[in-house]
């Protein structure tokens, strides 16, 4: 049984999907991928992109797509120290 | 009532030493909160980094000015005059002690209770400066309500530990248990100063756990 996932563990999910899919990910993978419900999404990438965790580019057929920033990937080189972290003085 | 007149003589020089190893350890869980804060945005590890760090300016505080009074009592001893300035580092330590410290823990009891409403914070701080200040015992209630938050850190900790089993949780709900216990101590050490002796022992106690913690968190 899958326990619920905290706003860190969420905002993992959703920026792995992004690199996994080699900063091309349009919102429709990150939908399908994060287990969400469509505004929860739109609220998170609307953090994420306000924070930048992410930018959101334009391809020449006007179709969106989400790429990584710096912070971003620092993020999820980090996430196990974050979690550690967190958990132990229940921040999350 | 002063803090010098809390610990015994022979006591004097080790207190200095160990607040500033407690200072030191909060200030290195204050920067690396910061650190994480800045990779994460999240509001709740700013206020932690923010309440570490000026519980760090407490203990640095109280150092401080301790370690004065042990050098002023040093030089008025030789020779012979008379010990204003000791009663005058005494006075202003505890005050900027006293209110770095409840400043300090006020701000990580706000921040266990996952509110955005700023007015919380500063109802809970107003109460207990007033509490302080206006009681006849100013360290007596000082410690009192140190207790108290200590009390209330304890069970959120505890709470924390029980959602997720390990070891990490397990030692920060410990280490926040025997800072109540130093607390519990440092109330009693009004009357009795060897209580003053146990209490830094519990404090160390529990910053050793909190360094082992951040020790295995770094180690992943």
């Amino acid at each position: 049984m899958n326990k619920k996932r905290d706003r860190l563990e969420i905002i993992h999910d959703i920026l792995y999907v992004v690199r996994e899919k080699k900063d091309k990910a349009l919102q429709t993978h990150i939908l399908y991928k994060s287990n969400l419900s469509h505004q929860m999404l739109t609220e998170y990438l609307s953090e994420l992109l306000t924070k930048g965790f992410m930018i959101e580019m334009t391809d020449k057929k006007g179709k969106k797509h989400y790429e990584l920033t710096d912070k971003g990937y620092n993020y999820l080189k980090d996430y196990n120290i974050i979690r550690g972290f967190v958990d132990s003085y229940g921040l999350g | 009532m002063t803090f010098s007149t809390l610990s015994p003589t022979w006591f004097f020089g080790y207190d200095v030493v160990m607040e500033l190893a407690f200072a030191i350890t909060c200030l290195v869980i204050s920067l690396f909160a910061f650190k994480i804060f800045k990779v994460t945005d999240q509001r709740q590890i700013k206020l932690f980094g923010i309440s570490f760090g000026i519980i760090s300016a407490s203990y640095f505080a109280q150092s401080l000015f301790n370690f004065l009074i042990i050098s002023e009592l040093n030089e008025n001893i030789s020779a012979a005059i008379e010990l204003n300035s000791v009663l005058l580092f005494d006075a202003f330590g505890i005050l900027v002690h006293v209110i770095l410290m409840t400043t300090g823990l006020a701000v990580l009891a706000y921040m266990t209770l996952r509110t955005e409403k700023a007015r919380i914070f500063w109802f809970m701080l107003a109460l207990t400066m007033l509490g302080i200040f206006l009681s006849v015992n100013k360290i007596y209630m000082f410690y009192l309500f140190m207790s108290l938050y200590c009390i209330f850190l304890v069970i959120h900790f505890t709470e924390n530990y029980f959602r997720h089993r390990q070891g990490k949780t397990l030692l920060i709900a410990l280490a926040f248990l025997f800072l109540l216990f130093g607390n519990i101590h440092f109330l009693i050490s009004v009357n009795h100063q060897l209580f003053y002796v146990i209490g830094h022992a519990l404090e160390l106690l529990a910053y050793v756990l909190i360094i082992i913690n951040l020790y295995l968190v770094l180690r992943k």
